[in-house]
């Protein structure tokens, strides 16, 4: 019979491999899609489909060789320089609309207006505007993720329990102390909800925009190949994009996982 | 001492009507030290004078003093125990004890050691990590009750504390209710609507009834102190707790009559 | 009143009146050349909207009712939602051409994950103790189906339907102004080519002002399915 602390290494040698388990069966729907593409782009040779291996092996030459690198950094950098800002001045105007409804009701009509137009509308406008430089970049990244951030933090102040606000005061809590202490951490579910849809609309605008322009970045590559018909550095191109958006969801979920534990109900 | 002379509180109706009187004209004078149990059928106001009594409901006319100082708003003298506990979801056992602490600045050392103490005294030993949805009605109730006493108010004011959780809970934390307060000198006004609790807690019970809110009248318990769940085998006990029925439901004849 | 201010104080080319950007529109409308752009951008934003709505709603509640149907699809489902979709139209171009039906396609992509994605939602609020209840009372498949989850689900199918739809104006818009300049894809690109920023301003506005029409429309569908839903419950 084994010892208490061997008992314990066993268990969690079955729970990582329960875990990799549920990670492996989880993944099957997408391999076998993958396999079918690499049979189908074998087997019927159209020219728009090359086998997933060839496409792969395409990303990670253009990658290695380093003919991806310029277009990636730039992509981004103007990522960056878009969404930073747009996280900052979006709670901070969403937490200003969520305190005061005099300022929702003056400003919430843009705010639809803005989150129900599409984007890439704008950007000519831009264009036009601002000329052909590359902080029209960062600006369309700012406009794709700004507004439903604001809209996403104003509802999590309103979500906020007027119990929480009136227990707050009872034990002598400043505004101030409302805000910061019941009022913001009310707000974060919400507005971690907000960043997570707003890093997804971010990637969206700044590709539409860099295919739109055709000078820097991803998109401008996925437009060049695609009007070669260059099939295999397309989709190597759009893959890297895919993986992009992936690990930038994923690492917001992550973050929202982390930091709103307590705002889920118990299993 | 609490003073409360013709306290009078009006809301707006929603319906955009006449404003409905919450409370009408209400006198009451509360001892140092002393247990009040303010007992009446929904509707009656007695949450709106608590929470008066709080300064979280700003008076229409008459007054509210503690001492000699009228009341303005929430003041360090005063803790209230809420309904339906208002934790906060997003802070552990610890901390949300050490949250009035932590809003009159005390050092981050100074509300370990009291959230500590109290966590003791309301017997959630062992719990101190754990989140609000992780802990039962009752032992989230204990919070709430720690999270009150922590800051060491004079007065203790408490809204239907145990309405919303199981009778068997409600009877062991009315034991420890009883056990606390008996040592403490506090004073204690305590909202209910059931007059069991009334009796069992109260040095004094005072009557409301709705429409407008009004006290209608303040009868002596007159149990022995200290006290235990023992009480209600008493004569008297039964006899006080009939009495307070009768009452109830002439209010309740008087109100359809009308 | 703020772009006037603007537009005034910078007596700049680039940004019109409000006054020049009104007169363009209805020299626009009155040539019926704006009618004609609406109508060839719209055609292809219909088809592709109710083809993704007709696979997503269905697909959607499948994934909340059967979960080997979720196992399936949520992994495609998440890779479709985190994808920028713009960034697959040249693929489209390629497979499917320049015409109608490369268009369409492009609209069913940008808008069958959110529809699929909150129709599960929607089935998933319905509240299994709700599906449990009405199996006991020895509902079948298909009562459960029409007296319990479509009605329960309905708020979500039609929040994933508007949102969809307004995906659907993006994905006509993005498609014109990237590759294939039709309708009123055509229209922006005409006047910025021409530098003619009244016309430009002009254009936008109505597609601004379509997408906002669609998004009220659409809300209050999801309003009176809601207070349906809710009555339900309270039944």
């Amino acid at each position: 019979m084994p010892d208490g602390a061997g008992r314990a290494r066993v268990a969690g040698l079955l729970r990582l491999g329960g875990w990799a388990g549920g990670e492996l069966v989880a993944a099957v729907p997408l391999l076998a899609g993958l396999a079918v593409w690499e049979l189908a782009g074998w087997m019927l040779g159209f020219r728009f489909l090359p086998p997933f291996s060839r496409v792969l092996a395409t990303a990670v030459g253009m990658i290695a060789g380093g003919e991806l690198m310029a277009p990636l950094g730039a992509s981004l950098l103007s990522l960056a320089a878009g969404y930073l800002p747009a996280a900052g001045l979006g709670v901070t105007l969403g937490l200003l609309m969520g305190r005061s409804r005099g300022l929702e009701f003056v400003l919430s009509p843009y705010l639809n207006a803005f989150m129900a137009t599409p984007r890439i509308a704008l950007v000519p406008i831009l264009y036009i505007v601002l000329g052909l430089n590359r902080a029209v970049q960062a600006v369309v990244v700012f406009l794709g993720a700004f507004f439903v951030i604001v809209w996403s933090t104003m509802r999590g102040v309103r979500s906020a329990d007027r119990d929480h606000v009136e227990m707050a005061r009872a034990f002598g809590a400043t505004k101030r102390q409302v805000m910061w202490k019941i009022l913001l951490p009310s707000a974060l579910p919400l507005t971690l909800a907000g960043l997570r849809l707003g890093i997804g609309q971010a990637i969206r605008a700044m590709i539409a925009a860099e295919m739109f322009i055709a000078v820097f970045g991803l998109g401008a590559l996925l437009r060049t190949y695609g009007g070669r018909f260059d099939a295999e550095r397309l989709l190597a191109v759009l893959l890297v994009v895919v993986a992009v958006a992936l690990v930038c969801a994923l690492a917001a979920a992550r973050l929202d996982r982390h930091l709103t534990a307590w705002s889920r109900t118990p299993r | 001492m609490i003073t409360i002379e013709s306290a009078r509180v009006r809301f707006a109706s929603t319906e955009g009507g006449a404003p409905m009187v919450a409370l009408a004209d209400v006198s009451l004078t509360i001892a140092r030290g002393e247990f009040l149990c303010i007992l009446g059928p929904s509707g009656c106001g007695k949450t709106t004078l608590l929470k008066a009594m709080m300064g979280l409901v700003p008076l229409d006319s008459g007054q509210i003093r503690i001492g000699s100082h009228a009341v303005t708003g929430p003041g360090a003298d005063r803790a209230m125990v809420f309904q339906n506990y208002a934790l906060l979801p997003w802070a552990d056992v610890t901390a949300n004890i050490a949250f009035g602490l932590e809003l009159r600045g005390a050092s981050r050392e100074e509300c370990a050691r009291q959230a500590a103490h109290w966590i003791k005294a309301v017997g959630l030993g062992g719990f101190e990590h754990h989140l609000p949805r992780q802990l039962s009605g009752g032992m989230q109730q204990r919070v709430g009750l720690a999270r009150a006493l922590a800051v060491e108010p004079e007065i203790l004011l408490m809204d239907e504390p145990f309405g919303a959780v199981d009778a068997q809970t409600r009877r062991l934390l009315q034991e420890d209710l009883l056990d606390l307060m008996q040592r403490s000198g506090k004073t204690v006004v305590f909202v209910t609507h059931s007059m069991e609790e009334a009796v069992l807690l109260g040095d004094r019970v005072a009557l409301m009834s709705p429409r407008p809110g009004r006290v209608r009248e303040v009868i002596e318990v007159g149990l022995t102190r200290p006290r235990t769940a023992s009480v209600e085998r008493e004569p008297r006990f039964t006899e006080l707790k009939e009495y307070l029925w009768e009452r109830l439901r002439a209010m309740r004849d008087e109100a359809a009559d009308a | 009143m703020a772009w006037e201010g603007a537009a005034l104080t910078s007596g700049s080319l680039l940004l019109p009146t409000v006054e020049a950007t009104a007169w363009r529109l209805i020299e626009l409308a009155g040539t019926g050349e704006l009618w004609h752009a609406l109508w060839v951008s719209n055609h292809a934003a219909l088809l592709g909207f109710a083809l993704a709505g007709a696979i997503g709603v269905p697909l959607g509640l499948a994934m909340g009712r059967w979960p080997s149907a979720d196992w399936f699809f949520d992994p495609y489902l998440n890779v479709m939602l985190a994808t920028p979709m713009p960034a697959a139209i040249p693929v489209v171009i390629m497979v499917a051409g320049l015409g109608l039906p490369a268009r369409v396609l492009v609209v069913v992509l940008f808008a069958l994950a959110t529809i699929v994605f909150h129709a599960r939602a929607g089935f998933r609020l319905v509240g299994w103790e709700l599906l449990e209840m009405s199996s006991a009372f020895g509902a079948s498949e298909w009562q459960l189906w029409r007296k319990v989850v479509l009605r329960g689900a309905a708020p979500g199918i039609w929040l994933g339907v508007r949102l969809g739809a307004i995906r659907a104006v993006s994905a006509m818009v993005t498609i014109e102004l990237l590759l294939v300049a039709v309708g009123m894809g055509r229209l922006i690109l005409d006047a910025q080519g021409s530098l003619d920023a009244a016309g430009l301003f002009a254009s936008v506005m109505v597609i601004v002002a379509e997408s906002v029409l669609l998004a009220h429309l659409f809300q209050r569908f999801e309003q009176d399915a809601s207070q349906a839903a809710m009555g339900m419950a309270a039944e």
